[in-house]
Formats: C-alpha cells, structure tokens, sequence
C-alpha cells in the first residue's frame, strides 16, 4: 500500500472529526480502514478523544450558580433605579430646556435692562444671557458623567456573599 | 424554493429564530426572570468553557459570575441575530482575557499555563454505574491533564467543538479568529490530544 493512501486515510480521519466528509470519502475511508490496521487505530484514538470531549461534564458549584442569581438580581434592581432616576434627570432637563426658550427674550430684556441701568458694557450682560443658558447644561451634564463613573460593574458586587 | 421559504419551512430554525429574538427582548427589558433561566439552562456549558479556559477553578467561579453580570448590563447589545450562547461564550472570553491583561499582558496562553497542575475537577455525565462511573472518572483525568498540556487556543476550539458543540463559524465569531485558523487549531489540537493520550497510555 503506497504512503499516500496512507496520508490520504490520515487527512479524512482528521476531517472526518472536525468538518465532517462526503458519502464517497466516508465510503474510501471505511474500506481502507478495513484493510489497514495503523490507520484503524489512529482513526479509533481520534474517536476516543472526541467521545472523552464529549462526555465529560463539570457542574459549577450550586453555591456559586445561586450567588450569581442574587447578584444578577441585585444589579438589576440597581440598574432599575438607576434608569428611573436617569429618566427624572432627562425629563427635568427637557422641562429646563424648554422654559429657557421661552423665557429668553424676557431674560435678555431683564439683562438689558439691567446693564444699562447699572451701566455696564454690553459684553457684561450679553455673557450673563450666556451663561444663563450654559450653566445648567453644564450641571446636567456634570450629574450624568457622576452617574456614569457609579455604574461600572465591580463596585455593586463588594460586600455581598459569594 | 428561495431563502426565506427555506428558513420558514424548516421548523426547528424557525423556533430557534422566535428562541433566539425572545432572548433579545427579555434582556433589552433587563428581565431577571429570564436571567433566571438563562443562568438555570446555560450554567453547565459557561462553567466548563471557563474552567478550560482558565484552568482555575476559582477564577472560573468569579468569571462566571462577572459573565452574567455583564450579560444584563450589555444585553440590549444583543440583536437575537446570532445564537445567544455565541455572544455567551464571547463575553466570557472577552472578561478572561481582560482578567489575564490586568494580572499580566499576554496572550491567551498564558490564562493557563501548561506548568500549572490543572485544577480542572472532573465530574461522569448522564446515569452510570459505579464501574463505568469509575472507568469514565479516570478517563477524564488523564483528558484533564492532556488538556492543561495543550496550549490555551488549542484547548478553546477543542472544547468549544466537541463540548459546546458549537458549528465552526460559531466558533470563528467567539475566539474572533478566521476561519481558516479556528480549523487548523481544531487539527492541531486533536492530533497533539491524541497524542498526549496515547503517550499517557503507553
């Protein structure tokens, strides 16, 4: 029997476990292991490894499984919370946001207003008018990167039973 | 008859599909109830992958446990596109090798180094008698000790295979690796196990 048969019985065993092989290769492959004996055996030692792979079976601790059921719980709850207060926060955002449309012209006559009564150069007022509008963006925002650097998973889990 | 015709005719894709996007659903909505389940139904499965990922058992525990965690908070990343253990086992490798990063910046390989003694504790599948509980015992022993011989990415595909049963492309998208690699791994690492059995044996 030339080597190549042989080496052409080793590639189909090999395949044969890992991407599977046409009827005919399966068909050439079983007749040659018929008549060849090391071929039969490496082809049965292949098997074995993948039945050995197959039937082995490890359970985690149930201990383990019931403390992450906890945290899991125990985490969504927070994320819960932390939605609701997140929707407040977005929700008086919205509200601060469209009150400050509305109230801009009368905030700008007020400013106006009051820049000239108190003689200040237009630049003074007109950064007031500014500000009036940045300044709680700029605290919302501030909130919302607080909130973000709370989050991340790790910090919730100290404390609590494994 | 055209893909979709296809898809709808067969039945146990369609199930899986509607499985599949109820999933995507339940943890867009962050539904502990189906965390439940999903911790009760896919425990075995994420338990071993890590256990032979990381050689630990220890590390194993707290990976699992980081897993889940992770699985409700990045669940609305989830589409339902892909089957759910897929972007299971992803999560998984993905915090060990965060883990592995911070302890120290190698590769894989090193998540369980072939010169640490496998801690890997090996449990008989399905109802057996106490010989063949025996027999199968020692059997999986000495694959435990094969497998912590092997080198990290051998050992990943080879459980993800034939434990997991995952399809080759399934694999590919968890260990983010090519094709072609994932079944050169695949050869590799079957024929060194066989191997290191074989020279166990004899």
């Amino acid at each position: 029997m030339s080597e190549d048969v042989h080496k052409r019985a080793e590639r189909l065993i090999a395949t044969s476990n890992v991407e599977g092989i046409s009827a005919p290769d399966r068909e050439w492959l079983n007749e040659h292991l018929e008549s060849c004996g090391r071929c039969a055996q490496r082809a049965a030692a292949l098997e074995q490894v993948v039945v050995t792979l197959r039937s082995v079976s490890i359970p985690p601790d149930p201990a383990v499984v019931e403390a992450t059921r906890r945290r899991v719980r125990v985490r969504a709850a927070e994320l819960h919370e932390q939605q609701v207060r997140l929707r407040a926060l977005w929700m008086a955002c919205a509200f601060s946001w469209g009150l400050g449309v509305l109230s801009a012209p009368l905030v700008w006559w007020a400013l106006q207003w009051i820049g000239e009564h108190l003689a200040l150069p237009t630049a003074v007022w007109t950064v007031a008018f500014l500000l009036w509008w940045t300044v709680p963006a700029a605290g919302a925002g501030g909130v919302l990167a607080w909130l973000r650097t709370r989050s991340p998973s790790g910090e919730y889990l100290r404390g609590l039973p494994r | 008859m055209d893909t979709a015709a296809c898809w709808f005719a067969n039945p146990a894709w369609v199930s899986m599909e509607r499985e599949e996007k109820t999933i995507a659903r339940g943890l867009r909505r962050r539904d502990p109830e189906l965390l439940d389940g999903l911790i009760e139904r896919f425990q075995y499965r994420l338990f071993r992958y890590l256990l032979f990922l990381t050689g630990s058992r220890e590390t194993a525990e707290d990976l699992f446990q980081e897993t889940w965690i992770r699985v409700l908070e990045r669940g609305r990343q989830y589409d339902g596109r892909s089957k759910f253990e897929t972007w299971l086992f992803a999560i998984a490798r993905h915090l060990a090798i965060d883990l592995l990063r911070r302890k120290q910046p190698q590769s894989l390989e090193a998540l369980s180094g072939s010169n640490e003694e496998s801690q890997i504790p090996f449990q008989t599948s399905g109802e057996r008698s106490a010989f063949e509980s025996l027999a199968q015992r020692e059997e999986g022993e000495r694959l435990a000790a094969a497998l912590a011989n092997l080198p990290g990415s051998y050992r990943e595909v080879l459980v993800l295979r034939f434990q997991e049963e995952l399809a080759l492309e399934e694999i590919a998208s968890v260990v983010e690796a090519p094709l072609s690699t994932i079944k050169s791994r695949l050869y590799r690492g079957l024929e060194a196990m066989r191997e290191l059995l074989e020279g166990e044996r004899s």
